[in-house]
């Protein structure tokens, strides 16, 4: 667990003479971890990972993929165990999926005949294989962009924002397509995103990026770990001075009023149903209670200045 | 894999992009269509067109077109065709994806350059056979135009038309060397047209030897008159020149290249 699949050091690349775009980033991905490369849009995530697979030139620093230097030499043999989408999928339109995979395959080395029904399965995209791409949903493009990334079998998948423009049941299948892949063929997975759920849900691994540099980087329990156990319970009643009575008898401190819910922070969910007791008993009528996100806030404070 | 399968694969794929793409269709249609419009005015009007005794009818129909139409046309459809080829990769943001993928980027560059030759060599071709073809029929269907007591000087007008693709190759070079080098194919394409008919303007200086875009018409219209280097056609080594030139520099511009 403990090779590192991707390590770089001291990363450092800009755009323009003014600006900093990566700054100093040490960038470290387990093997067999889901990694989630989380920052608000425009932090660096995407020239990132474009500095990663040598699509941009580095000012300075140093990118080893699968334990190697990544450099002129090794850049065969190193992205030949790369799968990579990269934002938009690079597809072409005007054919069909299954001629796009020939493509993607012709390319790579020794892609069996079989494997594009199989990466058309693992997609879902059987039914629609030769249709021309012109006519495929956002999300049916996203998932032909990442059969092509699957083709070759790879042991390091780079996706960048795979679950932009799908909808909810895409994003859900999405999701479990990468646990699947990683669980079934162990398959690390490099995840970029601007959305903190999506990265809570699928990644045992995550890293904050801001600006250009790396605020945190750890697995995922101990970023959730880091902000300590209280948790933030939003209530939404009837009748908010009862309730604030109610509470101030409770002894429950912190007790706010934000956007017609009472806020109130609690130790565990055991204390939730103390909570409901006791105003339930003062006649409050409790229409909902929902716990708050706490990583939400940890991520905004961390990309918000 | 090897450096012959890798250049093998890349062509091979670029073959199959161009599949149901307007450039496919681009390379037939520029082929036929000037043959084609000669075939109808010789049909409208061959009762004017009758060649006197001991005229080759050839002459007018085959190198009288070739002379009119190919400094024009092959300039035009080069800048067409390598945007548009080049165009399929760029609408599909399909550099980003070439470059990562365990491929050498020298594969890329150049195996989309030989589709781009490779479809110019076949518009040649398609123009040549639709000459053949539209004369013969011209033959069968009205006897006195003559196209079939003569057979025309088959290897007189390959020659000219080989010169003048050697001609091209310097174009070539430069204008697929801006294609890749630009997403939005307005670029290559504007500057193209602009120095095709500079080209043409200036082909009567002495100077357009020096003018890779004056090349073709100064192969095909005065290729007697331009002197020689090292005892052949100087713009026939001035192209080639300039083609191997682009192509280097061209290749080596394009990998160091920052795919945004």
């Amino acid at each position: 667990m403990n090779q590192l699949i991707v390590d770089t050091k001291n990363l450092n690349f800009s755009y323009t003479k003014t600006r900093k775009d990566i700054e100093n980033l040490e960038l470290k991905v387990p093997k067999g971890s889901i990694y989630g490369f989380l920052g608000p849009n425009g932090s660096g995530k995407s020239t990132t990972i474009r500095l990663l697979l040598g699509l941009l030139r580095k000012q300075s620093g140093s990118v080893a993929l699968f334990g190697e230097l990544f450099n002129s030499k090794t850049r065969l043999k190193s992205l030949d165990k790369v799968g990579a989408l990269i934002e938009n999928p690079s597809l072409y339109e005007h054919l069909n999926a299954v001629d796009n995979l020939k493509i993607a395959a012709n390319y790579r080395q020794n892609i069996p005949k079989g494997r594009i029904d199989e990466v058309l399965e693992i997609v879902k995209l059987s039914h629609a294989k030769k249709k021309k791409v012109k006519a495929y949903s956002l999300g049916m493009k996203q998932r032909l962009g990442l059969a092509i990334s699957l083709l070759s079998n790879p042991e390091l998948i780079i996706l960048d924002e795979p679950t932009n423009g799908l909808d909810p049941k895409g994003i859900i299948e999405m999701r479990a397509l990468i646990k699947e892949l990683n669980e079934k063929y162990g398959t690390t997975v490099f995840i970029s995103s601007h959305l903190l759920s999506e990265i809570e849900k699928t990644c045992t691994h995550v890293g904050i990026i801001r600006n250009g540099k790396m605020l945190f980087q750890d697995t995922v329990k101990a970023l959730k770990s880091s902000k300590g156990k209280k948790m933030m319970v939003d209530i939404e009643v009837d009748k908010f001075i009862d309730a604030m009575t109610v509470l101030e008898k409770l002894q429950k401190e912190n007790t706010s009023l934000v956007d017609e819910f009472l806020q109130i922070e609690v130790e565990d969910k055991e204390e939730i149903t103390g909570v409901i007791d006791a105003l339930r008993a003062h006649h409050v009528k409790v229409y909902q209670v929902s716990i708050k996100n706490n990583l939400e806030e940890l991520f905004l404070s961390l990309t918000e200045n | 894999m090897t450096a012959i399968s890798y250049y093998i694969s890349n062509t091979k794929n670029e073959v199959i992009k161009l599949k149901k793409t307007f450039a496919f269709w681009l390379t037939i249609i520029s082929a036929v269509i000037f043959p084609l419009l000669l075939f109808i005015v010789y049909l409208v009007k061959h009762e004017k067109l009758i060649p006197g005794p001991g005229e080759n009818p050839w002459e007018e129909f085959m190198f009288k077109q070739i002379k009119n139409t190919i400094p024009f046309l092959i300039p035009m459809f080069i800048v067409l065709i390598t945007s548009l080829i080049i165009q399929v990769e760029h609408k599909s943001h399909g550099i980003k994806h070439l470059f990562s993928l365990p491929i050498p980027k020298w594969s890329v560059y150049f195996g989309k350059l030989s589709i781009v030759i490779i479809s110019i060599v076949t518009t040649y071709i398609y123009f040549f056979l639709a000459i053949v073809l539209f004369g013969h029929l011209l033959g069968v269907f009205y006897s006195d135009l003559g196209f079939l007591d003569i057979q025309p000087d088959y290897w007189r007008s390959a020659k000219m038309l080989g010169m003048s693709f050697v001609a091209s190759l310097g174009i070539v070079g430069i204008q697929f060397w801006m294609s890749f080098r630009f997403k939005n194919f307005i670029v290559p394409l504007s500057i193209g047209m602009t120095m095709v008919i500079m080209g043409l303007v200036v082909s009567r200086a002495p100077e357009s030897i020096y003018f890779p875009y004056s090349y073709n018409v100064l192969s095909i219209s005065y290729g007697a008159q331009v002197p020689l280097t090292f005892g052949i056609s100087s713009i026939t080594v001035y192209s080639l020149f300039c083609f191997v030139v682009t192509c280097i520099f061209g290749y080596l511009d394009v990998k160091r290249l920052n795919v945004k």
